[in-house]
């Protein structure tokens, strides 16, 4: 096969690809990571690029028109490389770095959780440093290194649990301990299964570090954390750059079942986003990998799958298995993730295909399992998973909310940072609006929280139905309700307010994806009550977990019918719970096994099985509810 | 032993609503016919009270329809004039109701102006003394300047006017509104949907008490098991006070057996299935009965065989059982 270059713009960056190759994945090779939601179909068209120079050949063109394709612009998931080639990527085709969930504090309107559960599970990290002196062999004491090493450690350790050292590991012990005078440091594994020793070096009080990860499906989040002294020590968080592979757990898995190159190029997307993270992490504490000893990651069933490189197939296919629930540990080496190569990497166990780590995770971030209250956990995301129970019986199910409130499939939608509408005040007679901007600059979108208010305000000032229709009729006769081509819509800001050349708009389009997407989560809530005949005022407390819970107002929230109407105080929220329970687990050995028994014991209700869900779904789908007796505080509001 | 009967006890009933007007009310009509009502499940008459009788509405169309041979054979000439075709159900078939529907005012086909329209209905109104119940040809905008005309042109009648669906309710609302007539409010077989439209339409300031649910209905063998369960969660729901579920139910019991094969397709074609003409019958009567069993309360029909066997039907599920 012929080679070509092909240059990127405005980057400069110059790759040289086989004849044939994607532009999307030499893209890719360059560093220069392009979106593409629908994982390369050619459908969503979300990775355009423009062809400047060079021959390319084209074999979908998608819904691109006529002037766009004069101009160059092309699929790069559908566009190949047939000579040498420049090609430009726009900014708005890029993957760009979001801002990521790390501050719990962040516009919180609700108190985070407080209960320490680590005095309660008690301090024992899954890896631990030990400071040792061995006695220097002599010829009347002449036992091997590594069982002098053994001997001292459990004597130090005083445990008769079973004590290993990989090959790896023993292969440099023996210049190791001379070097350092027999007078040692070592790192090692502390499982209930016993010990295993990671490391060995010179004396030294470094402290030692483990790392709580979690893989979400749209943003990865990784937490440095002191084995010794428990403390999270550094945060750091980006975007999984599997999102070039799909926006959705569905289209990976299409995507990454097609070829074992795929499946090859998925973990190592996943692997690397972790990875730049590890490196950033490291390079602002001014640590090495030497220093981190054991890791935990949390994420769906589907990201712990890619991430371990374990065929997910299935996961999509009916009945929806997963090849595996709970991961035994693996090492650093085997992943190729930055830490010590014979640190373990242990994965959350995981209920079912949509019932996964991350939700385990923050199942023992609540405490519920152990409450006499009973608790939902709403982890209000794409995948929409929900656990309702106490200490005595678990239920969980995944409503598949979509990516709405985190701004996906919203035409002005977008993550809650600088520029995003976050509140929203529509005046009813006039219809003017008045916006509340994060950062306090001119709007470029809306974000979740905004789009949530938004829907209340369009309904209270008579611009939806309670169904979500628009009425162009409305009686102001205001130039802001508007129908377009195919859309009806609602102007937010009007261009020039935006700073932009375009007016920021809601279309109705935009509301019903919002209705379905709220609906979805409240029939997922109340298929669950239904699954155990319970009512919903007979839930104690409501503990909202996920990115978008941050930013969410309980009031509106309810005023749309997204939460159910129980009195404020019983909503608290819990912010990134997955990564709490991952840092749960790192510093408990009490807690981590607790997460498993935690595992088991969660019922998941197949929501596709039977009317329930689609009944109470549809039910869902007006504002607020079409059982309004469900939301008393609301009903005289409309 | 003594075998005491159990009875249940609801706390509410079906609204009760009322089509046509006396010339004592502002109409012309001669009678007017009460529909809903019930306090109890259908025929349940030892439990609550049956308050109203079923009704029938036979159909009429505007332009000749392209019903079945053995249907359309039983009217004769009249098929060809609205007028006389009301007389005849109404005189010979003993129709309480004329399900007027106005198929010529479809765009695609004759594409009759609403005046024309408004016009077949007051003809067809000063011929019958019975309530009417009227409905266009099913494209939405053209309905929609079609109802609006014919609801003022025959204001004060107290008309059953349709349909109105979620996706468009607000113009036939207004007209049943202003003109005052009653309104059929279609759902799509989703008990949720048609609870729903019925608080947008309630919510525009039309009163309960003038909403009819069409939940249409599948025929028999084509999806009327999915009717009848939805009919009988409306139907419990009215008793057990949910207001939004508690209006009467209107079914297009016609339309939807006459599109079956086994209301079309001649013994010769298949042999199995036994006479074409009381097989088409039985199709559409038994539809009706299956329906009636859950609280229809007014049937569309065509077939003027069946409806006779229907009425019979209604008369002894109304004899008291207590
Ligand atoms: S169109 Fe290329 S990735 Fe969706």
């Amino acid at each position: 096969m012929e080679k070509f270059q092909v240059k990127f713009m405005p980057d400069q960056q110059v790759i040289e690809v086989e004849q044939g190759t994607s532009l999307l994945k030499a893209a890719s090779q360059a560093g220069i990571f392009i979106k593409s939601s629908c994982g390369g179909k050619g459908t969503c068209g979300a990775c355009k690029v423009t062809v400047i120079s060079g021959e390319a050949k084209s074999e979908r063109t998608g819904n691109l028109s006529p002037e766009q394709l004069s101009r160059g612009v092309r699929l790069s998931c559908h566009t190949f490389v047939e000579g040498d080639l420049t090609v430009e990527v726009p900014p708005e085709s890029r993957l760009q770095a979001h801002q990521v969930l790390l501050e719990d504090a962040n516009a919180a309107l609700l108190t985070e959780t407080s209960k320490d559960l680590l005095t309660y599970y008690g301090y024992h990290p899954l890896a631990r440093k030990v400071n040792i002196r061995c006695s220097e062999p002599t010829l009347t004491d002449n036992a091997g290194d590594w069982t002098r090493l053994s001997i001292e450690l459990k004597r130090v350790l005083q445990s008769d649990k079973p004590l290993t050292i990989p090959l790896s590991v023993l292969q440099t012990l023996p210049e190791t301990l001379r070097q350092a005078h027999w007078d040692l440091s070592v790192i090692l594994t502390d499982l209930e299964s016993g010990y295993t020793v990671l490391h060995v070096e010179p004396a030294n009080d470094r402290p030692c570090y483990g790392l709580a990860i979690d893989v979400g499906t749209t943003t990865v989040v990784v937490y440095l954390v002191d084995l010794d002294s428990g403390e999270i020590v550094d945060k750091q968080g980006s975007y999984n750059k599997q999102a070039q592979f799909g926006d959705d757990v569905i289209s990976r898995i299409v995507y990454a079942v097609d070829s074992t190159e795929n499946m090859a190029e998925i973990q190592k997307a996943v692997v690397d986003t972790v990875n730049v993270l590890i490196e950033g992490i490291l390079e602002r504490q001014s640590l090495t990998s030497q220093n981190i000893a054991s890791a935990v990651i949390a994420g769906n069933t589907t990201m712990s799958q890619l991430f371990l490189g374990i065929n997910p197939r299935y996961i999509r296919l009916e009945p929806y298995i997963p090849t595996v629930n709970s991961t035994p540990a693996v090492s650093a080496r085997e992943i190729g993730l930055r830490l010590l190569p014979e640190a373990l990497i242990h994965t959350y166990p995981s209920v079912a295909s949509y019932v996964g780590g991350d939700i385990v995770s923050g199942a023992l971030a609540t405490d519920m399992a152990n409450s006499d209250e009973i608790i939902l956990f709403i982890d209000i995301g794409t995948n929409g998973e929900i656990v309702l129970g106490n200490k005595d019986w678990l239920v969980s199910c995944a409503c598949s909310a979509g990516p709405c409130f985190e701004g996906g499939g919203i035409l002005f939608g977008m993550r809650a940072m600088p520029g995003a509408i976050e509140r929203v005040d529509i005046d009813p007679e006039s219809l003017d609006v008045k916006l509340k901007v994060v950062g306090k600059i001119a709007p470029v979108g809306i974000c979740g929280s905004g789009l949530v208010d938004c829907l209340a305000k369009l309904r209270k000032a008579g611009i939806i139905d309670r169904a979500g229709n628009f009425q162009l009729e409305h009686p102001s006769q205001s130039a802001r309700i508007r129908a377009t081509e195919d859309d009806k819509e609602f102007v937010l800001a009007w261009a020039h307010q935006a700073g932009g050349d375009k007016d920021i708009v809601i279309s109705e389009n935009d509301v019903k994806n919002l209705i379905r997407a709220k609906g979805a989560i409240y029939a997922g809530i109340r298929s669950l009550l239904q699954t155990v005949a319970l009512e919903i005022d007979m839930i104690e407390r409501i503990v909202i977990g996920g990115g978008f819970g941050n930013y969410l107002n309980v009031h509106d929230s309810v005023e749309i019918g997204l939460l159910p109407d129980l009195p404020q105080e019983k909503f608290e929220f819990i912010g990134n719970s997955s990564v709490k329970g991952a840092r749960l687990a790192l510093l408990s050995q009490k807690a981590w096994n607790e997460a498993a028994d935690l595992a088991r014991k969660m019922t998941y209700i197949e929501l596709s099985i039977g009317t329930t869900f689609m009944d109470e779904f549809v039910s869902a789908l007006f504002l607020p509810h079409t059982d309004l007796s469900l939301f008393p505080s609301v009903e005289g509001t409309f | 032993m003594a075998v005491a009967l159990v009875k249940e006890r609801y706390q509410s009933k079906v609204g009760e609503v009322v089509i046509g007007a006396t010339a004592a009310e502002g109409g012309t009509r001669t009678s007017v016919v009460k529909v809903g009502g019930d306090s109890t499940l259908p025929f349940l008459h030892f439990e609550g009270k049956v308050e109203n009788r079923a009704a029938i509405a036979l159909e009429v169309t505007d332009v000749p329809p392209a019903w079945s041979d053995t249907v359309k054979g039983q009217y004769g000439d009249v098929i060809n004039d609205p007028v006389a075709w009301a007389k005849k159900c109404v005189e010979e078939y003993n129709a309480d109701m004329i399900y007027l529907k106005l198929i010529g005012a479809n765009p695609e086909g004759e594409n009759r102006s609403p005046e024309e329209c408004a016009k077949v209905v007051k003809d067809v109104l000063a011929a019958v003394g019975v309530p009417l119940i009227v409905a266009g040809c099913e494209d939405p905008e053209k309905d929609n300047e079609v109802l609006a005309a014919v609801a003022e042109a025959t204001s004060g009648e107290n008309l059953l006017i349709g349909i109105a669906e979620q996706d468009n309710y607000k113009s036939i609302t207004a007209a049943a509104m202003v003109h005052k007539h009653n309104l059929i409010a279609r759902s799509p077989l989703d008990i949720n949907i048609c609870k729903q439209l019925n608080i947008l339409i309630s919510e525009m300031g039309l009163p309960l008490n003038r909403i009819v649910i069409d939940p249409m209905i599948g025929g028999l063998g084509y999806g009327i098991e999915y009717a009848y369960s939805i009919m009988e969660r409306a139907r419990l729901g009215s008793l057990a006070n949910d207001k939004m579920l508690s209006m009467p139910m209107i079914c297009t019991v016609g339309y939807e057996a006459n599109r079956a094969k086994e209301a079309n397709a001649s013994a010769e074609e298949f042999p199995g299935w036994g006479d074409l003409n009381d097989r088409a019958i039985l199709w559409e009567a038994l539809t009706a009965a299956g329906l009636l069993q859950v609280g229809a309360s007014i049937l569309l029909m065509r077939n003027p065989a069946a409806v006779k066997l229907v009425q019979q039907n209604i008369a002894d599920l109304m004899e008291m059982n207590a």
